[in-house]
């Protein structure tokens, strides 16, 4: 009888040999590991990606316990998040021996991708003209900050740049305040999405074609479409959007109300005058049911700070949860705001198993985020962790490439690969 | 030539998630069938920004961006008429994205496996709040409660005030492109196979991937991240004319604006010997910082210190990201010319193919607009019953 074989993933048949890093490119290249892709990370051991929190002494992660240890490298909460399922070898691409590895590796690949700052790639004569002589169905993917080209192109950038620099800062803020940063730099997974999106696009014409091509995204454009109703409000009447907190011009209440605890909070979403009239019931506010300062979208707007101080008043005492049960069996959009340790004990997100657990060799079993979307006949989930810094050197090159023991411990020997970064000091 | 030109779409869905995903579709080249009530209540009609602010379900900002080049029809899929041609279109497609409430499409037996009996290979796309299963997936929300829940509002905004949800539609892109990127990945494989696949997107678990880096971090920590403290830096530095992000913690970016500055010494002062250092006394760093800042405009900023690799953005305004000579000169905004709304600039092409460029061809439909085109010119019905279905209220 036949053993009964793992499921297919869906991208099983596709490798993809990358230089991505941070948050961008690497969410792009996790989601393509996601969906059974062969990822190979090249990672350089004198440049570290910047979210494996730098090489001693000098160190931004954040760590188990806040203990950096030894590889305090492999131990980073970011790259760790955003690298599962793939493989990591690391390669000196400054090197003629490096570079020819390198090259051997694209052209048995499907898919190269990077997301450095526009001058690296020409700088180390990998540009995609070159590379399809190596491999004439290459599909490149490039996603610097600004794109590959233009009077920006050649400026560094991350999320921190890319929030002002595509409007999105300016548009944060409790409406009152100078421009702000998000939290996170959320602009890197949009253009990480757009990313994946354009290589599928570029898969499937090259499934029709057998041609591959060549993408230059800039993610200062995809963070720009994230905020596409305030510049169309510019484009169709030359106005300037500014921040709103969490009002919403068709949508009052519309707000994150203080609820009982801990900075705790309840976020209220009022869509029609039939969920304000059940919100009143609901908070046994008969009075605010009938008043007439509130019995419209536009009069609850222009009562905007009073109609927020009375759904204050009856939040303030009472739990997010037991607030989201009420309103929610009334039918309106309710829920907690959760903080990412009620995010991993949501009972919706418990109940689908968006959360996978994998086991890190150097840190121990952790809950990792889901891919965001379910496919009905593949378990699309995260299955191996992130790769130690050059984990599979040695697997990869002598695998993949035929690379012999002897030449491999030469080019540790030189540098040129190998698990230990070259410290400066 | 585009890229996705054999496949068709028949796109059920409506406000910013689904069309999101189908816009993609459509505009590197793929036939998408909007398909809308005859009453035209897909809530991005309403959306807007309108011109002058006079609404009309034709010239919504957001549904001209969102749904052009798409081909447009009505079907009252409340009647049986209206799913009876909703499935010859299936039978037609390659793929079908809705985001109505779990069931409802098995309801009208247009459930995956329905589909699949229709049409072998299908891939149906399924855009929820919260996901087809689940003890929350009856449940409502909007962007704001899809964000509160995603982890992402909590760390976002000032210590000591209310979280903040991002500007825009964040969690419904975020959806979208997820619900994109997934079908992608099934029609990469079913080019191979032949299969068909149902993709389930829950909004929810699109926003909350976003929050993967942050969730790890705190099971790293023991403890969730919070709101930025009033006693950190801003993020954003106040300049001449405007504000900027810097990040000069790193060597050498550190000695190198001193150097921009004028005043190379500075780059000794002890107190902000080492990265650590400046990251921990960033308040200081600040307070030191500023009077020099205040000499500078924000474009003597960006374009005096990028090109020393020092990480220096402006904080742009909507005026200044639709006139910023970048985006202009790569050619970001394009121009759609509507029956109704006239000639709108639109953001353009999110990113550029060399082989299979993004390619605006047509405005988005009016309501109906193709409703011959599709039944006579797909389906080959008789102009005689598509009369009679008007009559009937079915299109």
């Amino acid at each position: 009888m036949a053993q009964p074989r793992p499921p297919k993933l869906p991208l099983e048949h596709i490798r993809a040999v990358v230089l991505t890093q941070a948050w961008a490119g690497a969410y792009t290249t996790m989601l393509l590991a996601d969906m059974g892709a062969e990822v190979i990370q090249i990672e350089s051991l004198d440049r570290p990606d910047p979210w494996r929190g730098g090489y001693p002494p000098r160190l931004s992660g954040a760590y188990p316990e806040n203990q950096p240890g030894d590889r305090p490298y492999n131990r980073a909460a970011n790259f760790n998040s955003v690298n599962t399922n793939k493989s990591g070898i690391t390669l000196d691409l400054n090197t003629i021996e490096g570079k020819g590895l390198f090259l051997d590796l694209v052209s048995i690949s499907d898919i190269v991708a990077e997301n450095f700052s526009a001058r690296v790639i020409p700088n180390f004569r990998l540009g995609y003209e070159f590379l399809r002589h190596v491999n004439p169905s290459l599909i490149m993917l490039r996603m610097p900050t600004y794109g590959c080209d233009g009077p920006y192109s050649t400026y560094m950038g991350n999320g921190g740049t890319t929030e002002p620099m595509s409007g999105l800062s300016s548009l944060m803020g409790y409406g009152d305040d100078p421009p702000m940063n998000s939290g996170i730099m959320h602009t890197d997974p949009v253009a990480g999405l757009y990313g994946l999106s354009s290589l599928l696009i570029a898969l499937h014409h090259r499934n029709r074609t057998g041609e591959g091509q060549l993408i230059d995204l800039s993610q200062q454009e995809t963070s720009v479409h994230l905020i596409t109703h305030q510049v169309m409000d510019h484009l169709m009447n030359g106005k300037n959007s500014r921040p709103m907190g969490n009002r919403d011009a068709r949508m009052a209440p519309h707000g994150n109300f203080p609820c009982g605890g801990d900075d705790s909070w309840v976020a209220i979403a009022v869509r029609s005058d039939q969920e304000w009239q059940r919100l009143c019931t609901v908070m046994g506010k008969a009075e605010l049911a009938s008043d007439q300062r509130f019995a419209s979208l536009q009069a609850r707007l222009h009562n905007v700070d009073e109609l927020e101080r009375r759904i204050s008043q009856w939040t303030r005492d009472r739990k997010a949860y037991d607030i989201m049960s009420q309103l929610q069996a009334e039918g309106i959009p309710c829920v907690p705001v959760l903080n990412a340790h009620q995010v991993l004990e949501n009972p919706q997100l418990k109940d689908r198993g968006f959360f996978g657990q994998v086991d890190h060799p150097e840190i121990g079993s952790h809950l990792h985020a889901g891919t965001p979307w379910r496919m009905s006949g593949a378990p699309t989930r995260v299955r191996t962790p992130a790769p130690g810094l050059g984990q599979h050197s040695a697997e990869i090159l002598s695998t993949l490439l035929g690379v012999s023991a002897g030449d491999l411990a030469s080019l540790e020997e030189k540098g040129i690969t190998g698990d230990t970064p070259s410290l400066d000091d | 030539m585009g890229a996705l030109t054999d496949l068709r779409v028949i796109d059920l869905s409506s406000n910013v998630a689904g069309p999101l995903c189908t816009k993609l579709f459509a505009d590197f080249g793929a036939d998408v069938i909007k398909v809308e009530s005859p009453l035209g209540d897909d809530q991005a009609r309403r959306l807007g920004p309108f011109s002058d602010d006079e609404e009309n379900p034709e010239t919504s900002g957001m549904f001209l961006y969102l749904n052009s080049n798409k081909r447009g029809i009505t079907l009252n899929l409340g009647s049986q008429q209206g799913v009876s041609l909703c499935r010859e279109l299936i039978s037609a497609a390659d793929v079908v994205v809705e985001s109505f409430r779990p069931g409802a499409m098995e309801g009208m037996g247009l459930g995956f496996h329905d589909l699949e009996d229709l049409r072998p290979g299908i891939i149906l796309t399924s855009i929820t709040p919260f996901g087809q299963t689940g003890p929350w997936r009856d449940h409502q929300a909007t962007d704001l409660v899809e964000y509160a829940a995603s982890g992402l509002s909590y760390v976002n905004g000032l210590e000591g005030r209310e979280p903040l949800k991002s500007p825009g539609s964040e969690s419904y892109y975020h959806a979208g492109l997820s619900a994109f990127a997934g079908t992608m990945t099934a029609i990469c494989s079913r080019d191979r196979s032949g299969n068909g696949e149902h993709i389930d997107v829950s909004i929810l678990e699109a926003a909350t991937s976003i929050f993967g880096p942050q969730l790890l971090a705190s099971q790293y920590s023991g403890s969730p991240p919070r709101r930025r403290s009033l006693n950190g830096p801003a993020g954003l530095y106040p300049c001449k004319d405007g504000y900027v992000s810097l990040n000069v913690r790193h060597e050498p970016t550190w000695q190198f604006m001193w150097l921009f500055f004028g005043e190379p010494e500075k780059a000794d002062d002890p107190r902000f010997a080492t990265q650590e250092d400046r990251r921990r006394r960033s308040k200081e760093l600040e307070e030191l910082l500023l009077p020099y800042l205040a000499q500078y405009t924000r474009e003597e900023l960006f374009h005096g210190l990028s090109p020393l690799r020092i990480l220096v953005g402006m904080a742009l305004d909507v005026t200044d990201v639709v006139n910023d000579p970048h985006l202009q000169e790569r050619g970001f905004f394009t121009q759609s010319d509507h029956p109704v709304a006239g000639e709108v600039d639109l953001p353009g092409a999110p990113f550029k193919m060399s082989l299979t460029p993004w390619q605006l061809k047509s405005p988005s439909p009016i309501l109906g607009q193709h409703n011959q085109e599709v039944f006579a010119g797909i389906l080959g019905h008789s102009p005689e019953e598509i009369e009679r279905w008007h009559e009937q209220g079915v299109v």
